[in-house]
């Protein structure tokens, strides 16, 4: 037999969103709990260095999500993470969410689940990583290939040229290079590095279940060829985390989340904030924005249907 | 509650570890951060079980020892020997398959 625990709002995902909805709505003494599926912090842990997040100038993005997660333990909310969801009911006057330990009761819902990466489509590898501050070491002096121009494909990429990869080809399917600028001019000043656009990773050798080599094409002229690499870092982008939501809230053809302006969503009471909704910018300071609009509108939806006052 | 080992005590705590779960880490890691989190649930599903943790940074040797590359490793000790590893993400479930299959 589970327990079952009631709240005021029950917090889908501990990213910045959730956890600034968390803040916010401790301090108006809203009494709710961060369900969590792996660990506060969302994709911001994985990145290695935030240098536009105000009042740090440069920190680790796993001890910027520290500080914002005790900021959330000194105000007293409750986290439950590795928490694997098994049921969940939120269309009603009372939303419900099960996991394998404990059920949870609540009069709202704020989504907060984020994004995740997308994976690469390739033969299953050992040698294919998503985070290179946890997999970049075992790097160190040999070649590897980066996919993904973007702001995470740079920034990965510099944190391996620090810990001593020998080479990196990195590779973007458009025409050009999407990262910020300054990111680009510092990786690509490297002589061991080369950055390649209109091209794709289509196929791996492997021998004897080991990363020998990987087969590039050029999307616009068909020309491929053959690189060697001992281990490929893939940072394509992200897709929402809102499978789960699917038939019970409004998304849009890629699944991101129709919120409104004060991040409700069709179903009364359930709200959505961060990486999930539909928008054009997705940045710390945006998701921390739709948490802080999700929070105050949320407690004002619940109004005197609090579970303490 | 973990117990931090070091290369000088590595060998020996393996050696005399009738059971335990050994998981290898890195600061600033977050797939280990998660996985320490889900050894704490482990340790709530399987009570009993010892869980070691080994800075990989700081215990080169250590990581010889047991042939890790990578991070987060997870060993199963059972009679004073690893008897499996495994790298990457479990959840508290799948932890108990992997230490009671080994």
């Amino acid at each position: 037999m589970k327990d079952t625990s009631s709240f005021d709002v029950l917090i889908l995902g501990g990213g910045i969103a959730g956890m600034t909805a968390a803040i916010y709505l401790a301090r108006a003494n809203v009494k709710a709990v961060i369900l969590e599926k792996a660990i506060c912090g969302g994709l911001c842990n994985y990145t290695y260095v935030v240098e536009n997040f105000p009042s740090y100038p440069s920190i680790h993005g796993m001890d910027l999500m520290q500080k914002v997660r005790d900021h959330v333990d000194h105000l007293g909310v409750a986290v439950e993470e590795i928490c694997e969801i098994q049921r969940f009911d939120i269309c009603g006057t009372e939303k419900t969410i099960e996991t394998e330990e404990a059920i949870y009761t609540g009069a709202a819902v704020i989504v907060a689940t984020g994004r995740k990466p997308i994976p690469l489509s390739l033969p299953e590898c050992e040698q294919v990583h998503y985070c290179s501050i946890c997999d970049g070491f075992a790097y160190s002096g040999k070649r590897v290939l980066v996919v993904g121009g973007g702001n995470s494909g740079f920034d990965e990429g510099l944190y391996l040229l620090r810990i001593g990869v020998a080479h990196i080809t990195l590779i973007e399917v458009a025409d050009r290079f999407f990262a910020a600028q300054s990111a680009q001019d510092e990786f690509l000043i490297h002589k061991n590095v080369e950055g390649l656009k209109n091209s794709r990773i289509v196929d791996l050798t492997l021998e004897h279940n080991r990363l020998k080599e990987a087969f590039l094409e050029n999307v616009t002229t068909g020309q491929r060829e053959t690189v060697a690499v001992d281990g490929i870092f893939a940072f394509l982008g992200q897709k929402p985390s809102t499978n789960f939501l699917q038939g019970i809230v409004d998304l849009d053809e890629d699944g991101y989340v129709l919120a409104r302006e004060d991040m409700s969503t069709n179903v009364p009471g359930v709200f959505s904030a961060g990486d999930l909704n539909r928008k054009r910018y997705r940045q710390l300071t945006t998701a921390m924005s739709d948490g802080t609009i999700a929070a105050l509108a949320c407690e004002r939806h619940i109004g005197t249907k609090r579970v303490h006052l | 509650m973990f117990t931090t080992v070091q290369d000088n005590d590595f060998a020996s705590t393996v050696d005399s570890a009738e059971r335990g779960v050994v998981i290898f880490t890195k600061k600033l890691c977050p797939h280990c951060k998660n996985m320490l989190k889900m050894l704490e649930k482990f340790q709530r599903i399987v009570p009993g079980i010892p869980v070691f943790t080994v800075d990989s940074e700081d215990c080169p040797e250590s990581m010889t020892l047991a042939s890790v590359e990578r991070v987060p490793t997870v060993c199963v000790v059972k009679g004073g020997k690893i008897l499996a590893q495994k790298t990457g993400l479990m959840n508290p479930r799948e932890m108990e398959a992997f230490y009671e299959s080994a």
